[in-house]
């Protein structure tokens, strides 16, 4: 049991490895060590939920078994409490619909791999930097997880800007874990140590300017991996330009990974939620972060960048929530982060399906396809009600909760701007949905096919949990989500269990309390009904639509007769599809000051994006210093 | 400065230095990684110590000569290899009873001898068999990025 | 003196910020990544270092109550982060080429096809 964590990580980097050796000449074998390697690291974890999530113990580990001698911490440790694990969950199940994916959708794309290495390497780091309990360990997963997405950007690199989104991406990641690495350092020249949970007991009530200095540091770095916005610009050329099943990879878990390591280091690390100040920086950097990310992806008109975009404003959500730091506030944020792996995951697939079938990704050249792609409508249809936070999906609980969250918290203005981003998300997704599925299709689609059996089958079991994360939030909650948020909470156990027990009593000077998770959900809030309602009336829709209550008048679609043409201003219309750009210009048209506006700050100038990046590190350091005591 | 055929010939200091050093890097560095375990050093320095090899037969002989010596394809799995013997001496310690990283058998030999540190050493022989490899591989991409098209 | 160190490593890490932000060649820009990184480097093995203490490196026989050394914790991550370094530079420059190949420029300003 206790080993399960660090199999789980090495049977990745084994699978990476065993790839160069036996994958490199037949495409079979590498595809079934990735798969063997995904599966028994997802049965590992899985495994982990009993113990962890509902017994509710912590699983520690010292590599080499150097336990801590006179309470000094020596060697490096793992440790998974229930934080680690629900990310760890997240992780699992996001590498191996990733790697199912994959199998048929880089068919056309040689040297498969060296995909699949760069993959189970990034799985594995990600896995690692969960699961650890030391913050240099960390700063190596971070590094390793950096490489190993920058490769798989520049991995089609015939692609238009793969290169250069992948070079983007390096130098700002790179800058990241610099900063991390000086984080580290500063932290490590204060407490000689570098295992997380002696740095919490020792820095507890310790907050010197230097450790101040480290906290900015560390805080700037991970909202660089997380993507958070001002550090965001190589994100979307990222999820653009890699292939799709990476871009789920990306946005299930890569910045699921940077929101974990914020977690850990306000909560847990440095007792930062104390002070009202930090929450309020987490809530202003969360709500700027889904505004901008919402408005800038109602501009795109390609579909990658699009729900590029949106993963930006979702993690938004998900900060916004961490940052409202009482239990439901942790909730709606840990709850969201499960949603968006899934929703965002699965419409990732549907965005590499259509590349998949028709090659492109371009909304203003795709149109009409719902009637040729049956099942990848349905499961498009799944993932933006999902992402919209209409009922009864999962975006509806999550989102319901991040409103409840900061409307208690006094809030008020943030859950407007959360509402707003929500309907803002719809109408993009609306303009999508029109764009790729519905309308009239362009002639050279005629040939599209449906995908094969092996990538619908990951999208349809992503699409059953997003319904299932929908209609049961109640048990979602009491099983993965409360016990993770306990554990955020609940600081004094983790270093317990690390140190030794007494440990923490005796640095803190006071007795452990444990964290109190009560709250009550306000409002109708009862998705069996909502379900109920949902299904009534999709039969009712369908019965009326059988029955012709619709009075649809079936026209013949072949016909000659000029009556039946598209009339446009006195000439007859070839293509009468109303483009992804149309859609909305009225809107686009009274807000073109601020469109413009960003969509030149967006400039593709990698010294902006880095500009950028240690402009608001500055602000960080700053603020920290001027408004925590 | 060397242009045309005269490229295919070297100078003689520099093929006769050539000989001279590779010998004396290969068994340095192979002296560091083994040692690693005693002495400062270890097996990255050593394995990019023995990595420096190719550069010297590069200098002296040129990128025909390299290319005839060395097959990439193969370098790489070996890296692989190194890796995968790593990971192997690790899950020992599972497999003897105990964690990951487990130094077993660590009460053989006197300490200073060769042999003294369990799979201590052969961890450290299998990151400088990964490391000699590895970046012995990257030097060989990077010179075969860098020479003109006519000695390819 | 140790200050001196920590004023290089803050003028190293400074250079380094100062070339990424104002060099618009992407050659000039994974060199101020490595400027950044050596200061780092620098600033690690500064504060492992203990004014007067010998190398970290004893038998058990040797190894006493009042042996004074240098931390050698900060000397295995300085090896770590250097060899992280080295791979950065690395994979940048491997995607320099490819980019200078496909895009015929190495100008940061003309690199943009990516953008809005």
């Amino acid at each position: 049991m206790q080993h399960f964590p660090i199999l789980s990580i090495v049977t990745l980097f084994l699978g990476a490895f065993l790839t160069v050796i036996f994958g490199s000449k037949n495409e079979t074998v590498r595809k079934f060590i990735a798969l063997i390697a995904s599966s028994i690291s997802l049965i590992l974890v899985l495994m982990l939920i009993k113990p962890i999530m509902i017994e509710g113990n912590i699983i520690q580990y010292w590599l080499g078994n150097w336990r801590p001698i006179h309470d000094w911490a020596i060697g490096i440790g793992l440790e998974v409490d229930a934080l680690g694990l629900f990310f760890g969950i997240i992780a699992v199940l996001t590498i191996f619909l990733s790697v199912v994916f994959s199998f048929k959708y880089t068919k056309k794309d040689s040297e498969t791999d060296k995909y699949y290495v760069l993959f189970l390497m990034l799985s594995g780091a990600v896995l690692g930097l969960v699961f650890t309990g030391d913050l240099f360990n960390m700063f190596v997963m971070i590094e390793i997880m950096t490489f190993a997405a920058v490769g798989l950007t520049a991995f089609r690199n015939y692609q238009e800007g793969a290169l250069e989104a992948a070079f983007k991406y390096l130098v700002l990641g790179s800058i990241g874990s610099s900063m991390v690495l000086a984080g580290t350092i500063t932290i490590y020249s204060q407490v000689h140590t570098l295992n997380m949970a002696q740095i919490s007991a020792l820095l507890f009530n310790n907050l010197t300017p230097a450790a101040l200095f480290a906290f900015a540091l560390l805080l700037a770095g991970f909202s660089l991996k997380a993507f958070v916005v001002p550090f965001h610009p190589a994100a979307p050329d990222a999820y653009m330009s890699a292939p799709s099943s990476v871009s789920m990879a990306f946005s299930g878990m890569v910045n699921k990974a940077g929101v974990y390591a914020i977690i850990r280091l306000v909560y847990v690390l440095f007792h930062a939620m104390d002070f009202k100040s930090i929450q309020i920086l987490l809530i202003i950097i969360g709500t700027i972060t889904m505004f901008i990310g919402v408005t800038m992806a109602l501009a795109q008109n390609d579909f990658k960048r699009l729900l590029a975009f949106h993963s930006i404003s979702q993690i938004g959500y998900v900060i916004t929530a961490v940052g409202v730091s009482t239990a439901l506030g942790l909730t709606a944020g840990l709850y969201h982060a499960l949603n968006h792996t899934l929703f965002k995951g699965l419409l990732f697939l549907t965005a590499g399906a259509i590349f998949y079938a028709t090659g492109t990704t371009d909304l203003n050249k795709l149109g009409g396809l719902a009637k040729k792609m049956p099942q990848t409508a349905a499961i498009f249809l799944i993932g933006a009600f999902s992402i919209s936070g209409l009922p009864p999906f999962n975006g509806f609980v999550s989102k319901w909760l991040v409103y409840q969250a900061t409307f208690e918290a006094n809030m008020a203005p943030v859950t407007i701007v959360a509402l707003l981003v929500s309907v803002m998300t719809l109408a993009s997704f609306i303009k999508v949905a029109q764009s790729i599925f519905f309308g009239q299709m362009p002639k050279e689609f005629e040939n599209v096919k449906e995908v094969p059996l092996s990538m619908r089958i990951p999208m349809w079991i992503m699409a059953i949990l997003c319904v299932i994360t929908g209609i049961l939030p109640n048990v979602v909650t009491k099983y993965l989500v409360s016990p993770a948020v306990s554990a955020a909470l609940n600081m004094g156990k983790y270093i317990d269990l690390m140190m030794g027990s007494g440990y923490a009593e005796k640095i803190l000077g006071k007795p452990i309390e444990i964290p109190n998770i009560d709250f009550t959900l306000a409002g109708y809030w009862n998705p069996v009904a909502w379900l109920v309602l949902f299904g009534l009336l999709l039969i009712a829709i369908t019965l009326v639509a059988v029955a012709g209550g619709f009075n649809t008048v079936s026209l013949p679609t072949e016909v000659d007769d000029p009556k039946y043409d598209v009339f446009f201003s006195g000439e007859a219309s070839e293509h009468s599809h109303v483009k992804g750009n149309d859609l909305f210009w009225g809107l686009k048209h009274d807000l073109r000051h601020y469109f413009g506006f960003m969509h030149d700050a967006h400039s593709g100038i990698i010294n902006d994006y880095a500009l950028w990046a240690i402009f608001t590190t500055t602000i960080f350091i700053v603020y920290i210093f001027l408004l925590v005591p | 400065m060397m242009k045309g055929k005269n490229r295919q010939v070297k100078d003689v200091i520099v093929k006769t230095a050539a000989d001279f050093f590779t010998p004396i890097a290969l068994v340095l560095g192979f002296y560091i990684i083994l040692h690693g375990h005693l002495s400062p050093g270890g097996g990255f320095q050593g394995g990019v110590l023995v990595a420096s090899a190719v550069v010297l037969i590069y200098l002296g002989y040129g990128y025909n000569e390299v290319s005839k010596k060395f097959n990439m394809e193969i370098i790489k799995k070996n890296e692989a290899l190194g890796a995968i013997l790593f990971t192997v001496f690790g899950l020992a310690g599972i497999i003897y009873g105990s964690v990951f990283f487990t130094n077993v058998f660590a009460n053989i030999g006197n300490v200073g001898d060769l042999i003294s540190s369990g799979t201590i050493m052969f961890m450290n022989n299998s990151v400088g068999y990964k490391v000699l490899t590895g970046v012995g591989f990257l030097i060989l991409l990077m010179i075969g990025l860098l020479a003109p098209d006519n000695e390819k | 003196m140790i200050l001196i160190n920590y004023i290089a490593c803050i003028i190293l890490i400074v250079l380094g910020f100062y070339v990424i932000l104002t060099k618009k060649n992407i050659l000039k820009i994974i060199i101020g990544m490595g400027l950044i990184d050596y200061g780092i480097n620098l600033l690690i093995i500064s504060i492992g270092f203990n004014p007067g203490g010998t190398a970290p490196i004893f038998t058990f026989s040797e190894l006493k109550p009042e042996s004074f050394f240098v931390d050698p914790v900060p000397q295995a991550l300085t090896l770590t982060s250097i060899v992280i370094g080295a791979c950065v530079t690395a994979m940048a420059l491997s995607l320099v080429i490819k980019i200078k190949e496909k895009y015929g420029t190495l100008d940061a300003d003309k690199v943009r096809r990516l953008n809005g």
